[in-house]
């Protein structure tokens, strides 16, 4: 019966093409998801400027480091020649502790509630968010910032007005 | 009339056997061969289908995870030590994040390039080109050097602190060997073979059960068939169940049912008609043995008389010995047709049989004989004798002499020939000229005999086992072969 016999070669190739077929098949290129970033000429440090504005400014370090970095930079004070100041006084060189939690970027610095002004602390917020923004963070990230005394300010979570979605 | 009842022989043996059984093809005739073959290929595709399609889903994972992994690794890397890296980036920042993100890596910034591990080659324009125009990552995976490989390219972005994504100009191009995945792929589509040569015996288990239990009622209906075509027309079989192969069974059984009821209506018929003709020819005998000793009386007398008297009575006496030997045959016949007749057989020289016969009969100097030796045989000497006798009166009065008879032996059989030299038998004359009162020539009906003799002569020899062939001699007469076996048992 030649149907059959045809039908029996047929039913083989198929058989063996299914378990030829199995393996690694080279593809074309393909997108698979956002390329990594996380380089900078520097971090972005935020001072005040004379209308009281908060103001971003590159400091061209040549890399973009990292918060507790970035957070040392701003608390080291505006470079000279700016129009712009720093609200957080009675600091020089301090060492910021940083910790991650998920969605929140906790800062312990050496500071009293009352070395700093509304404006100090969005300074402290904005550039430690920019940073982890910068490094690949979320900006709907919230900022908390523990102060050396007692306060419930230590529990509130921020958010930088130039950086956080709006809402 | 008909004359025999029996079912012939040629019918029961073609029943039995399927035609074509002899295996012109090689592809398999029997039920159960067939169901085997379709259950078997039935499972392997099945088993095969599944397997294959699993193995796939499986290796499409595994190519997939393995993929996805490294790009993560690549990318966790990067994202790691970008920011540590020196921006705009010398070659040492290169060779720095080369390093980072692994072997097999290439860090290209403009006209600077840095790579670890020789495979490096392996990037594709393709992808270059992908990486240099699009801000995502790109993997692409190709087979080189007898092995698959995935390559993953991506170009590192600068974010702004407001989520602004734009290309740094460095860009990484990482290569990964997947031999190991292709080799986990192999051995799991191994193993789904021998899966799948695993379900083989179970599909010839269960392609057998179920060949028995179609064909276990079809044995059932053929042996029944076969009892019935054996003549036993009392056999039924039993339906089980609902479905056709019982539906097919009833019907048989009602077949078998008419069959039997036509078949013993008809035989009651025929029966009647026998007993008839052996009842009337029985009847016949008181008055014709009377009527033949008046005869000789009236034979004795014509002697006596003259002219148109004396072939009167001549006349009458020698169609009341036809009428006598018409009764005679007519007993004899129904004597075949009741199954009464039985084979006395003992050691016959035939050729001194045949002599006998015709010597008896004073056919002598009309027939020529030639039986050469003697020619041992065991048969019944009075049916041979008939046999015989009627063939021989038949040529002498329907052929032309000479009319010669011949014997001859073989370690088996024997033959008797008997051959005229007249005009041979017709065409349509010959498939009847065995039947009971057939008259080949309407003209010739006048002519002495019963018109049964052939037909006892067929008889005889078919109760010897033997057989009897009418046709035409190649000199043109009538030519009779009566073949007998030899050594014949009594039955």
């Amino acid at each position: 019966m030649r149907r059959a016999r045809w039908a029996m070669v047929a039913a083989l190739a198929v058989v063996l093409a299914l378990v030829a077929g199995c393996g690694v098949t080279p593809t074309g290129v393909r997108a698979a998801g956002q390329a990594p970033g996380g380089v900078a000429p520097g971090p972005t440090l935020y001072f005040v400027d004379s209308d009281r504005h908060l103001q971003p400014q590159v400091r061209p370090t040549e890399q973009l480091g990292t918060i507790a970095e970035a957070l040392s930079l701003l608390l080291a004070g505006p470079p000279a020649d700016a129009d712009l100041h720093s609200e957080i006084w009675g600091v020089g060189t301090v060492q910021v502790t940083v910790t991650m939690a998920p969605g929140v970027i906790r800062l312990m610095a050496p500071l009293a509630s009352t070395d700093v002004t509304a404006f100090g602390i969005e300074q402290i917020v904005c550039t430690a968010l920019g940073v982890d923004v910068q490094r690949g963070g979320a900006r709907s990230t919230k900022v908390q910032i523990v102060f050396t005394q007692p306060t419930p300010e230590s529990d509130t979570l921020r958010t930088c007005p130039l950086i956080s979605p709006a809402g | 009339m008909t004359a025999r009842l029996a079912w012939p022989r040629g019918l029961r043996a073609r029943s039995v056997w399927p035609r074509g059984s002899r295996g012109r093809r090689a592809w398999p005739r029997g039920l159960r061969a067939r169901l085997l073959v379709a259950f078997v290929l039935v499972t392997v595709f099945g088993a095969a289908a599944a397997a294959w399609s699993s193995a796939r889903s499986a290796s499409t994972a595994l190519a997939a995870g393995a993929e996805r992994q490294f790009v993560e690794t690549v990318t966790n890397q990067i994202t790691a030590n970008a920011a540590g890296l020196t921006y705009p980036p010398g070659q040492s920042t290169l060779d720095q994040l080369a390093s980072a993100v692994g072997a097999d890596t290439t860090v290209t910034y403009q006209n600077l390039r840095s790579t670890t591990g020789p495979d490096s080659d392996l990037i594709t324009d393709a992808i270059r080109a992908a990486v240099q125009h699009g801000d995502s990552l790109f993997v692409q995976r190709i087979a080189a050097q007898g092995r698959p490989w995935l390559i993953v390219g991506t170009p590192v972005v600068i974010t702004s602190t407001t989520g602004t994504r734009t290309p740094s100009g460095i860009q990484v191009y990482a290569v990964r060997d997947l031999t190991s995945v292709q080799r986990q792929i192999h051995s799991l589509t191994r193993s789904e073979a021998i899966t799948t040569g695993l379900a083989l015996p179970l599909a010839v288990l269960l392609a057998l059960v179920a060949a028995g239990s179609v064909l276990r009622p079809v044995r059932r209906l053929r042996d029944t068939a076969r009892r019935l075509s054996a003549g036993d027309l009392d056999a039924r079989a039993v339906p089980r169940g609902a479905d056709e192969l019982a539906d097919l069974t009833v019907t048989l059984n009602e077949m078998a049912e008419s069959v039997q009821t036509s078949m013993a209506a008809m035989r009651r018929m025929q029966d009647d008609a026998r007993r008839f003709a052996a009842d009337a020819s029985h009847e016949l005998r008181t008055p014709l043995s009377t009527l033949t000793a008046v005869m000789e009386v009236l034979a004795a007398a014509s002697q006596e008389m003259d002219g148109d008297a004396r072939e009167s009575a001549q006349l009458a006496i020698a169609e009341t010995h036809r009428l006598v030997q018409l009764a005679e045959d007519l007993m004899e016949v129904s004597r075949f047709d009741a199954g009464t007749a039985r084979l006395r057989t003992e050691d016959v020289e035939v050729g001194g049989a045949v002599r006998d016969c015709l010597r008896t009969r004073a056919w002598t100097d009309q027939v020529e004989l030639s039986a050469p030796g003697e020619i041992w045989s065991r048969c019944d000497r009075r049916r041979l004798d008939v046999i015989v006798a009627n063939l021989v009166g038949n040529a002498l009065r329907h052929g032309a002499p000479p009319v010669r008879v011949s014997v001859s032996g073989a370690p088996e059989q024997v033959w008797i020939e008997v051959t005229d030299s007249g005009p041979g038998l017709p065409e349509q004359v010959l498939p009847h000229v065995f039947d009971r009162f057939y008259k080949a020539d309407e003209a010739r009906s006048r002519a002495p005999g019963s018109g049964l003799g052939l037909a006892i002569a067929l008889e005889n020899t078919l109760l010897h086992g033997g057989e009897l062939t009418a046709g035409n001699a190649s000199g043109g007469g009538a030519r009779f072969v009566v073949r007998l076996p030899r050594g014949r048992e009594d039955t």
